[in-house]
């Protein structure tokens, strides 16, 4: 394909890599070029640092890291590699898989020695297939970081964003080591408080507060308000962009390449129907996360690839909104795989397993093409007064009430059944099964509970005899709504692009100057595979490759690790 | 219980600064996030705000009593948030440092209860300080910004008019001494 030219007049700014989006892909990005000797400046749409990346839990997948061999844990790339291949079901490419996690660790380690980044394992907290498939680790691979102190940030601080969905005071230790989310009544909010008051953050939010800082201690130029219009080509490679800032055209030269980092299309409903095959999406990020990715390298030639993908549900508390002014959606990962608790159809039928959000979440768009309908959907999680009094339900606190509009309240089953039009026998039914499980808690159906993970992210450690299942008999019963909700902006589809995340053109060839990071990038390392923390350690890892390419020093691992494994 | 206490000098005499704070309406104009005050009586008051905490920004109704009105002085109130298990109360107090300067001192505590109060107070102890020296800070602001303009409208006292204006801004600011209101 013939590449553009479309070179400006005059640059209004010049460097060596320029990353757009300020997540930990672009982030990365720029400060590895910088210390390759490339210099680097983040053009960032928004007016806050961050991206979604602040938004996450903070977690990075990292098979065979330092830390968990520290420890003791038996782990290696080839266990990781193997472990994400299988779950990829060939809708990967294993040299893409394999990259990733061999540099995933490199790129680790390079930006703790760079950077000052300070990760640890998050003990006991398992890989999502543990006991389930093998090479799934019990512990080790899922990395957080200790609190960053924001007050470091100087100016940025209050410009580098935090989440309005986790409770970024704390880390992973702090909540699961007393029993996790559905025992927060348990947690430290005297250190919540401290951390709060002093802003050390933690999290997604303290994650991308590192790597904020790792740009600011490198005097790399950080441009928020700046919406970037389109690639700029000068006939032969990409050079440089178009942008917008305050109202003006601003014309920005990157002599050695472009990162494309500016995550995914969630907000973009057209895109979620065409591209996601999803509809009606409701969204946990801000409005920017549109598909910029797309409309920027489309025009270029540049080649997309689309993976399974799942959609999520989740609900809105009323009252409860993003700084944006939009409604703030919560995920239902967390309280639907808690005891007490069940998700049902119109049909009054359970359609999967609650616990592991994996599973359930294929069923939700299944179509049943008899009828042409989707019989999953629409759905709510169904819940008695044991759950209420002992757990939260997003932002609705043990013991209170759901706020007007987020849910139904009924004194029986069947009457809670005829207030959400599912046939009242029906729902009675499931419900009475679902407690004959609880008595030895197994879920013939769904398989409800055989995931350890379910247990450490959805359960509740202290429900004997386990943590995922629990009866629903304490009147009253109550029943939320849930509705479509995009993957926090990890999605189906993306840019393609190769081990240097070069983005590739439909004619299979690199475009040069054209660098992809993060969920901008089609997920082919991971194929029909979704781990926590992979996400993080993909933008990370990403960054770090594609300014290494840029700045004339491109990794070859990967030629060696195929070599090595006779790939 | 957590509890701030916030201080500021405004260049008003006191009398005047007792005429902006005596209506409840213009305490909730300068909280920050509120969006309306709906006045039910001359005690209470159904204030809604919108509250940003950490990226979050949450729309709360708060019922707040005026439990003493005392011209010039002193005003104590409290408060409930509708929904959620958290109450609170606070005091304004106002002392005379000069016919023309007002030391402003406002107390806010905030208390949760139940066995969540941990979480509510955890939120709120660097959220509090900081709408109470906001609101403080904007009170000062507001009523320095009455003050100016009354001074400028006035004029100086050069003639005849101008005499009667001043004996009319005295006797206003005597009877809002006795009886509270303007």
């Amino acid at each position: 394909m013939q590449m553009i030219r479309n070179l400006p007049a005059k640059w209004d700014l010049e460097a060596n890599l320029v990353s757009i989006g300020s997540g930990i892909g672009g982030l990365a990005a720029a400060i590895a070029a910088h210390d390759l000797g490339a210099n680097a400046l983040v053009l960032e749409r928004c007016g806050e640092l961050g991206g979604v990346t602040a938004l996450s839990l903070g977690e990075l997948w990292v098979a065979g890291n330092h830390h968990a061999l520290a420890l003791g844990l038996v782990d290696s790339t080839d266990s990781g590699f193997r472990y994400l291949r299988r779950l990829a079901m060939n809708y990967g490419e294993d040299a893409a898989t394999l990259n990733n996690v061999v540099h995933a660790r490199i790129a680790l380690k390079y930006f703790e020695e760079k950077i000052g980044l300070e990760a640890r394992v998050i003990r006991h907290c398992p890989d999502y297939y543990y006991g389930v498939t093998e090479d799934a680790a019990p512990e080790g691979r899922l990395l957080e970081v200790l609190p960053f102190p924001a007050g470091t940030l100087g100016d940025w601080q209050s410009r580098t964003r935090v989440s309005p969905l986790v409770p970024y005071g704390l880390t992973h230790e702090d909540m699961f080591g007393r029993g996790g989310v559905a025992n927060m009544r348990n947690w430290d909010y005297g250190l919540m408080a401290e951390r709060l008051t002093t802003d050390q953050r933690c999290l997604g939010a303290g994650l991308a507060a590192y790597f904020v800082k790792g740009a600011l201690d490198r005097g790399i130029p950080l441009h928020v308000g700046t919406d970037v219009q389109e690639l700029i080509g000068d006939g032969a490679r990409i050079v440089g962009v178009r942008a917008i800032r305050d109202g003006k055209e601003l014309f920005v030269k990157a002599s050695r390449g472009v990162v494309l980092a500016v995550s995914s299309y969630e907000r973009n409903a057209n895109y979620n129907k065409t591209l996601g095959q999803q509809l009606d999406l409701q969204s946990m990020v801000f409005p920017s996360i549109d598909g910029a990715n797309f409309r920027l390298a489309g025009p270029v030639g540049a080649r997309i690839a689309r993976v399974p993908d799942i959609t999520s549900l989740g609900f809105h508390v009323p009252g409860e909104e993003q700084a944006s002014g939009d409604p703030l959606w919560r995920s239902a990962l967390q309280p639907i795989g808690l005891p007490h608790t069940i998700v049902v159809n119109r049909m009054g039928k359970r359609f999967g397993n609650e616990a592991f959000y994996r599973a359930i979440l294929y069923a939700v768009d299944i179509i049943d093409g008899g009828t042409q309908s989707h019989p999953n959907f629409p759905c709510w999680a169904i819940f008695d007064s044991q759950a209420r009094e002992k757990y939260p339900f997003g932002s609705v606190m043990p013991g209170q009430d759901l706020p007007e509009g987020l849910g139904v309240k009924a004194a029986t089953v069947m009457e809670l059944g005829r207030k959400i039009g599912v046939q009242p026998q029906a729902l009675a039914d499931t419900i009475g099964a679902f407690n004959g499980y609880c008595q030895n808690s197994e879920d013939p159906e769904f398989r409800r509970g055989t995931h350890p993970w379910s247990a450490w992210m959805c359960g509740d450690p202290y429900q004997k005899p386990h943590p995922n299942f629990g009866t629903l008999v304490q009147p009253p019963f109550y029943a939320v709504e849930l509705h479509r909700l995009g993957g926090s902006a990890i999605p189906a589809a993306g840019v393609v692009s190769d081990h240097h995340c070069r983005a590739i053109g439909w004619d299979e060839r690199p475009i040069e100057g054209l660098y992809v990071a993060g969920n901008s990038a089609a997920r082919l390392e991971t194929g029909a595979a979704m781990q926590s923390g992979v996400s993080n350690a993909r933008g990370m890892t990403h960054g770090y490759l594609a300014a290494r390419h840029a700045a004339g020093h491109p990794s070859d691992l990967l030629r060696k690790e195929i070599e090595r494994l006779g790939l | 219980m957590i509890e701030t206490q916030q201080m500021i000098s405004i260049d008003a005499a006191i009398d005047q600064v007792w005429g902006y704070v005596n209506d409840i309406r213009q305490w909730a104009s300068l909280v920050p996030g509120c969006r309306d005050c709906a006045v039910i009586n001359a005690q209470d008051s159904r204030w809604t705000l919108k509250v940003g905490v950490g990226g979050l920004v949450r729309t709360v109704n708060v019922m707040v009593h005026v439990d003493a009105w005392d011209a010039p002085q002193q005003v104590q109130f409290s408060y409930r948030l509708e929904g959620d298990p958290v109450v609170g109360s606070g005091s304004y107090v106002a002392s005379r440092r000069a016919a023309q300067a007002t030391d402003v001192t406002l107390m806010v505590r905030v208390e949760g209860s139940g066995p969540m109060s941990p979480l509510w107070e955890a939120m709120s102890r660097p959220l509090l300080p900081q709408l109470a020296k906001s609101f403080i800070v904007q009170l000062k602001t507001e009523i320095e910004k009455a003050a100016h303009a009354r001074a400028a409208q006035d004029g100086p006292v050069t003639d005849g008019r101008s005499g009667l204006r001043l004996l009319g801004r005295r006797l206003r600011e005597l009877w809002r001494t006795l009886f509270g209101c303007a």
